[in-house]
């Protein structure tokens, strides 16, 4: 009897709890109302879409691809900027790390923001709401940018597909041309400006990002309409490699008309700036980059030890500052880099002027022959012989122990890249030197502190190390790889400036006169070179020529990661890499004068850099050519 | 018991031994194409460069779908293709090169020139094209060695279309050095190969006209045999290479 009153009850029990619901969300997973129901939840998501934003900060290199820690080919050693070792040719981006399937996914994000953010709108004031979709749509722009200038034309998708779905040849969507993705750009980033708020968190963005964006992007796509000589139209008639040339004034007005939003708002970096004092105004080019306060940084990307780092410092440091994991001296800037500065000794060409009569240049320090360069060089790139972080950094090729009378010789003939002849000269091959006896005593390494080497690429092999960006005051002992927090500046007031030059030089030269084009240019350019502390143009009518604005551009913006970029919207990459050698600048010291001596010669190594005209449009990976039969490969490939 | 056993074991070994048995019954692509690329003006093939870089052939088959994929063939150095591992099938066959592209579309997208050949590939099917080239370049005489040990070439290049559209600026020519017969942008000894590179307009007027080139860098090392061709391209599209054929050196 009691087994069976034991069993009923056990049926009633389970029979009971059965009354409970089963359909239930999961409760492990965060729920859409979770999520757009609060502040943090808003900002939880914001912070996601950020991080995985496509741009190319110190985690990045056309090797290995978007937010990656080991920058060892760095990108301004494919760009022509700088030398590495690591690097010793012209690349397009590694097709293996191509950010297209990763930009589709955080565009499906933002979508399925869009599409969500509004059915909670209750929740909140509507300038609230309005400022989140503005920055949704913000950083799809931003996106789609990404893939634009890499690709042209690429699919839009405005709106989260659904899959499953009855029918799967809805999701293959063609590639849209290459104009309608820069006005879909153009739209997004319209919308940005008009709903964002004026001010935001660092780090994210507010009207005036949009705009400035909005300066940059117009500005590639009227480059495009103007120089791009490739043409890929599909089946339907859509061009989705090119632009038409009757675009490009529509396009560059755009630019000019974004970057004017920006006047007032943002200013240039000059809080330890004063005129004519070039040390200051070397400290403050210096300053720009690490001032949280700056008025000139527009859009930026923080990052914090130990939760969120990259190796800068670590893989950039001149050799004789090298932190404990090994790395230094990555990215050497070239002598072309560092020849288009003002206030260094130069040939009627341009190039620098080491000789006279044919007889070498003496100098007693190897800073002496960048005694009056333009303080926004120094502050660029360290100069043999420069002080950083309280030490002279020593740049010595070797000791030329020949005659020195009636004047030395050049090493080589003009021209040649053949290796330098070990006659007369002691050099060395690595950091462990056997110092040279001078004449009249005394000792002194072949090589200096940070190099130059013979067989070791662990030095300043162009005769240049970079600072831009460097931390000034970091401890060696932190000099690690994953150790630097240093903000990048993704977008500063000078970018915009320089657009916005550009924008109103190529207006001009369209025979646009609807405003003084012309004259704004030459005022924009003129606020750059002042604060650079460089030769300022008397006026307009010296900006003879659009290289005035582009060497400009490049100058300031060396080392950010944007040149390439630009060499490629000119379509001038393959003109400047055709089988191309760059040049670097050679210290040596004379025994006998007991002074220093520099040869400007081709790359030791050798290295060739040939951009191949295919590049200007990316290859689209081969698995996403083959997911969907609309999808067409770029030319070429 | 026993009995189970053995019967689980058998169904196992059966069921496992049948399923080493092909299911993969389709032949082999056994089918050949080939053919050239050729110079309408002189009636020789067009010569290009090995790889990416140089002339290739699009193949679109359209036996199972009106928008395929293309499947592309390289073309030989000397402008001649052969390809022997198709898979039999009706094919749109085009080829894209340094010359007047074969298929031409307008603004709007619709196509203008369409000199694509329909060839159902099988067997063995010669496909040949006949292509006005950008350049046309041509050697003047032999290179020469020069008692400093350079080789020096003369040569000149002139318009191979008289479509305005195709006569874009020349950009840069090259005398291409290597040390062995494959020879052009993609492979050569950049030590010695020289270049000129013209700006804007400027080679307009070299058109037609002799033009010497030297090698670079000193006196070519000795005992061996140099490949030397020259090249030149206009700013069109992806500016392919026009080459003349390959001329060899012999330095003692």
């Amino acid at each position: 009897m009691k087994k069976i009153t034991y069993t009923v009850l056990c049926f009633l029990v389970c029979w009971t709890t059965a009354c409970k619901k089963l359909d239930v969300p999961p409760i492990n997973i965060v729920q859409d109302k979770d999520v757009f129901t609060s502040q943090g939840g808003i900002q939880a998501y914001m912070a996601r879409i950020y991080s995985e934003l496509p741009i190319e900060d110190f985690r990045y290199s056309p090797q290995r691809g978007l937010n990656f820690f080991w920058i060892i080919s760095p990108f301004s050693a494919v760009s022509g900027e700088a030398l590495s070792r690591d690097q010793s040719s012209a690349m397009q981006e590694n097709v293996d790390e191509s950010p297209w399937g990763d930009s589709y996914k955080l565009i499906r994000d933002v979508n399925y923001f869009l599409e969500n953010m509004p059915k909670y709108a209750a929740t909140y004031t509507p300038a609230e709401v309005n400022s989140w979709m503005g920055e949704a749509r913000f950083i799809r722009a931003a996106t789609y940018f990404a893939l634009a200038k890499r690709y042209g034309g690429v699919p839009i998708v405005g709106q989260v597909l659904q899959f499953p779905t009855s029918n799967v040849d809805d999701l293959n969507i063609a590639r849209s041309s290459e104009e309608e993705v820069y006005d879909f750009i153009a739209a997004d980033l319209d919308y940005a400006y008009t709903n964002l708020s004026e001010s935001n968190q660092v780090g994210r963005a507010n009207k005036y990002v949009a705009a400035a964006f909005k300066s940059r992007a117009m500005l590639y796509a009227g480059s495009i309409a103007k120089y791009n000589q490739i043409s890929l139209v599909d089946a339907t008639g859509k061009r989705v490699c090119g632009i038409p040339s009757t675009k490009a004034i529509t396009y560059f007005k755009a630019s000019y008309d974004a970057a004017l939003l920006l006047e007032n708002k943002y200013s240039l970096y000059k809080k330890a700036w004063a005129a004519g004092d070039k040390e200051a105004q070397y400290q403050n080019y210096v300053n720009l980059f690490f001032d949280e306060t700056s008025p000139e940084n527009i859009f930026v990307r923080q990052y914090h030890y130990p939760e969120s780092v990259h190796g800068y410092d670590s893989y950039n440091v001149p050799r004789q500052l090298m932190g404990a994991n090994g790395y230094s001296s990555e990215v050497n800037p070239t002598l072309n880099f560092v020849e288009m500065f003002d206030g260094i000794p130069k040939n009627a060409d341009g190039t620098i002027k080491t000789t006279t009569g044919g007889k070498y240049d003496l100098y007693t320090n190897t800073v002496d022959l960048f005694a009056n360069a333009e303080p926004r060089l120094r502050a660029t790139v360290i100069l043999p012989g420069d002080v950083f972080k309280g030490q002279s950094i020593e740049i010595r090729r070797g000791i030329y122990t020949g005659s020195s009378a009636g004047g030395i010789s050049p090493l080589l003939p003009a021209g040649s890249t053949a290796n330098y002849p070990t006659a007369n000269i002691v050099q060395s091959s690595n950091a462990s030197q056997t110092p040279y006896n001078l004449p009249g005593g005394g000792t002194m390494n072949p090589a200096g502190l940070s190099g130059v080497f013979t067989g070791d690429g662990t030095a300043a092999i162009s005769g240049f190390s970079v600072r831009k960006l460097l931390v000034p005051d970091k401890p060696t002992s932190e000099v690690l790889e994953n150790r630097s927090d240093q903000t990048w500046i993704e977008m500063r007031y000078a970018e915009v400036l320089l657009n916005r030059a550009e924008a109103a030089y190529e207006l001009n030269a369209l025979g646009q006169n609807d405003k003084a084009y012309l004259q704004d240019a030459f005022m924009e350019i003129n606020q750059i070179r002042e604060r650079a502390g460089a030769t300022m143009l008397a006026s307009a009518a010296d900006l003879t020529n659009v290289n005035v604005i582009r060497i400009e551009r490049r100058k300031e913006l060396g080392f950010e990661n944007k040149t390439w970029w630009d060499l490629r919207r000119w379509r001038v990459a393959d003109k400047e890499q055709n089988s191309t050698i760059y040049r670097v600048l050679m210290p040596f010291y004379s025994a006998n004068d007991k002074k220093y001596f520099f040869d400007a010669r081709t790359d030791e190594r050798n290295s060739r850099y040939t951009f191949d005209v295919r590049w200007y449009y990316e290859q689209i990976p081969n698995g996403e050519i083959q997911k969907s039969q609309k999808l067409i490969q770029n030319p070429g490939y | 018991m026993k009995k189970i056993f053995y019967m689980i074991a058998i169904c196992i070994v059966a069921v496992a031994g049948s399923s080493c048995s092909k299911l993969d019954n389709y032949p082999d692509p056994t089918e050949t194409l080939n053919g050239s690329v050729i110079d309408a003006g002189t009636n020789k093939t067009l010569q290009t460069e090995n790889g990416g870089g140089g002339t290739r052939i699009k193949l679109m088959e359209i036996s199972w779908s009106d928008n395929p994929t293309p499947f592309y063939i390289s073309s030989m150095q000397d402008g001649t293709f052969n390809y022997t591992k198709l898979f039999a099938g009706k094919n749109v066959i085009s080829a894209e090169g340094a010359f007047v592209p074969l298929v031409q579309t307008d603004a709007s997208g619709a196509t203008i020139i369409d000199k694509s050949q329909t060839v159902d590939i099988k067997g063995t099917t010669n496909v040949n094209f006949s292509v006005d080239p950008f350049l046309r370049i041509e050697w003047i005489g032999e290179p020469v060695l020069n008692p400093d040990g350079t080789v020096t070439a003369s040569f000149k290049f002139t318009r191979g279309t008289t479509d305005p559209n195709f006569q874009q600026d020349i950009t840069d020519v090259h005398l291409f050095v290597n040390s062995n017969k494959f020879v052009g942008n993609n492979n050569f000894d950049n030590r010695y190969s020289p270049q000129i590179d013209y700006n804007g307009s400027e080679a307009n007027a070299q058109v037609g006209q002799t033009i010497t080139l030297t090698t670079k860098g000193g006196p070519l090392p000795t005992k061996r045999e140099y490949f030397l061709r020259v090249g030149a391209r206009t700013n069109y599209g992806l500016k392919y290479y026009n080459y003349t054929d390959v001329k060899t050196v012999t330095v003692p």
